[in-house]
């Protein structure tokens, strides 16, 4: 099995290594990770794989930044966001810089219309608005939702809302694509659809992505998996199924 | 940036309007309440003016003629008329009474008044001064007379020949006007009943009753239904004399007492309104802490609906100083949309109002400035909320 | 479609809230203190004023008598009613003669007693100059007989001592008949002095006229002064009025005058100031005139109220101003004038003032000039009004906003 492990460091993509989180203390003491280790390059759509307890979400908070870990090493678009340690107070900016999350449901913001739900992030980021809205319009153009740019998410079947969420993701350029089940609700044809968007814009901005999945539809067409039981990761080579 | 609160108000804006209108009303009630209290300093501000008097000549040792009952004899003005200094006096008679007009009934207070004199009413808005010396009256809109219509006071009919406004006791009653003899006469004459069993008591009194004096018992029955009492004596000074320079000696040697403006003042709006200031002051807070209460509740339900948008916010990076603005900047337009609301509202309805309601332009800027500093705190619940929710909601699990 | 929905209703709510923000300043403006003062005006013109004079009074008769008797007594009988009419010398009523009738009758006995004496003293005054004439012959003789000296002078003395007592006998008879006609003529004097008193319980009515009052019943016991019945003369009704002193000005004999009764207050009935007192009240005020009717109208009662109104003089031309404008400020008299749409006070002489509301303008103002009428507020030198042609609705409406 093909690691990477040390010479891609200071590469853009994830890094992770000996990650280990516990929760609580003394008796109760419960370690969801043991020790966790990923590449994952820019361009790459990686699968985390694994079953319920075996500490998939947890790893996924820690890579959102969301949970401190206990140990370990993070390294996210070449900047070392945690070593033993948070770098940063500023986990917000962080995320907003530097991760872009999608999720099972959309998730959409329902006061602001399509295209504001996708300049958000940048305009928080502080770009103009006018020139986060053209970013928006792009991408939304790129995921083929531009006719409701200016509709309300309620305004919107589940599977654009879904490629709206995806472009919201990706609205800030973030080197760190996080994605949680993003097929569950689907059927196999929108399943197939979404991971063939997600791998298009990975490769069209070179952003490392992680989806977590147990979905079966999808798990044949990743190239690579990661498995994680009980607290660890093992890596492994998928089918590499075409999208077509 | 675009404005986060702005968006949210936009989007459900009816719910928002409706909100804010409810709150409005609350906020107008409030400020009717301010007003109701502006408006009884300015009853009492108003009857002090419109009786165009600089002295008020009363009973000695009373507060009258308005907060306590003050009688003087009719012929102590021929001697406050020779005093230096008085440009004016003139007797004036205050009773509060039910002023029949067919089957209707209006409670005034009945003034006795002689003609251009201090006490008559200074500027009408319909019809003429009374010219005659009985059975005419200048009564005030608030009564709900009309021009021509024929009133009853006591014993007799009065025709209304003028009409005034914004002439009424320092009780928020309207006042009519009558000549003073009527007044007089209402004021201290009693009912035909009343008259005859007085008549009765002193026919069957041996004192005035004596056989050998023929006319003594007509004359003391006389005296009995003859009114020679007023309240009060009211005086205009002479320009270039000061009120208490004319009233030291008419206290000293006329035995009266003398009230100027300040005088005046002090007794109706420190004394006799005291009472409805204080109930009015503690309706006041108890009104600002439901409003307080109210908003609160309101965004803290609002914000609470949005604990799953919130969460998500969170999580793609918006900071927790974004978030708190939002709830902030939701609750202050709350207040705004409350306040504008609440001041049309107490503009509209202040003249439906049986008292006077009094609407300053300084009390409303008080009103705002304390509404958006209620908001401000009662957002702080629901900020304390969104800054304790944990972006891992987001991903469910 | 979707893509203008958002901006119709953008632009909606916009207009909703420009509308409502435009209402709420509009609202501000309009009422409250900063609303400008409503006020009418009206030019003063030349015109005549029609001055009057207005009291109120009492319908009294101008001829009325109390008919009572002159010593305390007890009333016997009433022979007339309230409202009867009755003529001059009619019996109207008695007292009690008590016990006149009875000390008549001992007056009658006296003197029927004081004729018996006279006629007893007549007789014995006969009977005394019979004895005289006898004494003065038996006399006369004796002295013959004594101057011839048939008899003593000691005899002579007793028919001489007879004699003088028989004079003395005839005076004494003689002044006892004068005593006698005396006594006689008092007791005729007592009983015509009797029979005065006897004439004075009966009450005679001095005059014409209709009964108004009857105050004292048969049995009743009056005093001296008391009346027993009044009695007025109908035809002499008139209203006593009372004018109050500070607005009688030009009060004269003569002015005509239009009265209403309490009891008529439709009717207008046309008089004359018969009289205009010389005494008025001093302690009411109050000028008294006695106002006559020109014909009496029936059903009148004395005693009941009246209004009068006594017409002046018209003054013909003088500016003339409704009465309302007149103000009264610091000591001096005047209106609110506008200039150049601001008021400014203006010091005026006022003259009369009708019983209309109009007041003639002595000095002050010139014809055309624009004066305030009403106004809903106070003014003060160049406040901000709106001038209006009624300040409130005429059919009995409370008023604008306040």
């Amino acid at each position: 099995m093909p690691t990477n492990t040390g010479a891609n460091i200071t590469q853009a993509g994830i890094v992770v290594h000996g990650l280990r989180k516990v929760y609580g203390q003394g008796d109760t003491a419960v370690e969801a990770l043991k020790s966790v280790d990923m590449v994952v390059g820019p361009g790459e759509v990686v699968g985390l794989v694994g079953p319920s307890g075996s500490g998939k979400s947890t790893l996924l908070k820690c890579l959102g930044a969301i949970i401190e870990p206990t140990s370990g090493r993070m390294v996210l678009g070449g900047n070392t966001l945690y070593d033993n340690g948070w770098v940063t107070k500023d986990l917000r900016s962080l995320r907003r810089d530097n991760i872009g999350f999608v999720f099972q449901a959309p998730y959409l913001i329902p006061f602001l219309d399509v295209t504001d739900n996708v300049a958000l992030l940048p305009m928080l980021a502080g770009m103009p608005n006018a020139q986060a809205r053209a970013r928006a319009l792009e991408l939304l153009t790129e995921l083929d939702v531009a006719h409701r740019a200016k509709a309300e998410p309620s305004q919107l079947s589940g599977g654009e809302q879904q490629r709206v969420s995806i472009a919201r993701a990706l609205a800030n350029r973030p080197p760190v694509i996080l994605a949680d089940e993003p097929t569950a609700p689907l059927d196999s044809e929108r399943a197939l659809a979404v991971m063939r968007i997600l791998n298009r814009m990975a490769i069209q901005y070179q952003a490392a992505v992680i989806v977590v999945t147990h979905d079966e539809k999808i798990i044949p067409t990743f190239k690579r998996i990661y498995h994680i039981r009980e607290g660890r990761t093992i890596e492994e080579a998928g089918q590499g199924r075409s999208l077509g | 940036m675009i404005s986060l609160a702005g968006r949210d108000i936009l989007h459900a804006w009816p719910k928002f309007l409706l909100t804010g209108m409810g709150l409005g009303l609350l906020i107008g009630v409030t400020l009717s309440m301010a007003g109701v209290y502006r408006g009884m300093v300015d009853d009492a501000e108003a009857l002090l003016t419109n009786s165009g008097a600089d002295l008020w000549v009363v009973q000695k040792d009373t507060q009258g003629p308005y907060a306590e009952s003050s009688s003087l004899r009719d012929d102590a003005v021929h001697g406050i008329e020779g005093m230096p200094g008085v440009a004016l006096a003139a007797n004036v008679t205050y009773l509060n009474m039910q002023v029949q007009r067919g089957s209707d009934e209006a409670r005034a207070m009945v003034v006795g008044i002689e003609p251009g004199k201090p006490g008559s009413p200074a500027q009408l808005v319909a019809g003429r001064p009374l010219t005659r010396s009985h059975y005419e009256a200048v009564a005030d809109v608030k009564t709900g007379f009309s021009m021509g219509d024929r009133i009853h006071i006591r014993r007799h009919d009065y025709e209304v020949v003028g009409l005034t406004q914004r002439m009424v006791s320092s009780g928020g009653d309207p006042m009519v006007f009558i000549p003073l003899k009527d007044a007089q006469e209402a004021q201290f004459l009693k009912d035909n009943d009343a008259i005859v069993n007085e008549r009765a008591r002193t026919s069957a009194n041996p004192a005035f009753n004596r056989p050998g004096v023929p006319g003594l018992l007509d004359a003391a029955i006389a005296s009995q239904t003859s009114s020679h009492s007023v309240n009060a004596v009211l005086v205009q000074v002479l320009r270039g004399y000061s009120p208490e320079q004319v009233a030291e000696p008419i206290r000293r040697w006329k035995h009266l007492e003398a009230y100027d403006r300040a005088g005046m003042e002090d007794i109706l709006v420190a004394k006799l309104i005291a009472t409805s200031a204080k109930q009015i002051g503690m309706f006041l807070v108890i009104l600002a802490i439901v409003s307080a209460a109210i908003v609160a509740f309101i965004i803290y339900t609002m914000t609470m609906g949005k604990i799953r948008e919130i969460a998500v916010l969170k999580l793609i990076g918006t900071s927790n100083a974004t978030i708190a603005s939002m709830i902030l900047q939701q609750a202050m337009g709350l207040g705004l949309i409350g306040f504008f609301v609440g001041k049309l509202a107490a503009t509209l309805w202040a003249p439906v109002f049986p008292k006077y309601v009094l609407l300053l332009q300084s009390d409303a800027l008080r009103g705002l400035a304390v509404v958006m500093l209620i908001c401000a705190l009662a957002s702080t619940l629901a900020i304390r909320i969104a800054i304790k929710v944990d972006p891992a909601e987001a991903i469910g699990g | 479609m979707k893509l203008t929905s958002p901006i119709k209703r953008r632009l909606l709510l916009a207009g909703l809230a420009v509308l409502l923000i435009g209402l709420f300043f509009f609202v501000m403006l309009r009422s409250g203190p900063l609303a400008p003062i409503k006020v009418t005006v009206a030019q003063v013109k030349q015109g005549s004023i029609a001055p009057e004079l207005f009291g109120i009074g009492t319908v009294e008769a101008r001829r009325n008598w109390m008919i009572g008797p002159t010593v305390a007594g007890r009333v016997l009988n009433v022979k007339v009613d309230v409202g009867d009419t009755v003529k001059a010398g009619q019996l109207l009523a008695e007292m009690d003669p008590v016990d006149i009738d009875q000390r008549l009758a001992s007056l009658d006995a006296a003197i029927e007693r004081a004729r018996s004496t006279q006629t007893a003293a007549a007789a014995q005054q006969a009977d005394a100059v019979a004895r005289r004439a006898l004494a003065v012959s038996t006399m006369r003789r004796n002295q013959d007989l004594a101057d011839q000296h048939f008899i003593s002078s000691g005899a002579l003395e007793s028919f001489t001592q007879t004699k003088a007592s028989a004079d003395a006998a005839l005076d004494a008879a003689r002044a006892n008949a004068t005593g006698a006609a005396q006594d006689l003529n008092r007791s005729k004097a007592d009983r015509a002095a009797l029979l005065q008193q006897r004439a004075n319980v009966r009450l005679i009515a001095p005059s014409d006229g209709v009964v108004s009052a009857r105050d004292a019943e048969p049995g009743s016991t009056v005093v001296a002064g008391q009346s027993v019945l009044r009695l007025i003369d109908p035809s002499s009704l008139w209203v006593k009025l009372r004018v109050d002193q500070g607005r009688s000005g030009g009060l004269a004999q003569g002015l005509k005058a239009r009265i209403v009764l309490r009891s008529q207050p439709q009717t207008s009935i046309p008089g004359t100031v018969d009289r205009v007192e010389l005494l008025g009240d001093s302690v009411t005020e109050e000028r008294i005139a006695q106002v006559a009717f020109e014909k009496a109208p029936v059903g009148m009662s004395v005693g009941e109220m009246a209004e009068a109104t006594i017409q002046l003089p018209s003054i013909p031309q003088s500016l003339i101003v409704p009465a309302a404008s007149i103000q009264r400020q610091g000591g001096s008299t005047g209106v609110w004038r506008m200039e150049a749409g601001k008021p400014v006070f203006a010091s005026v002489k006022p003259g009369v003032t009708s019983l209309d509301g109009q007041t003639q303008i002595i000095d002050g103002l010139k014809a055309g000039d624009e004066i305030v009428v009403y106004s809903q507020r106070p003014l003060s030198a160049g406040a901000r009004l709106q001038v209006v042609d009624t300040v409130v609705a005429p059919a009995g409406a409370a008023g604008a906003a306040q």
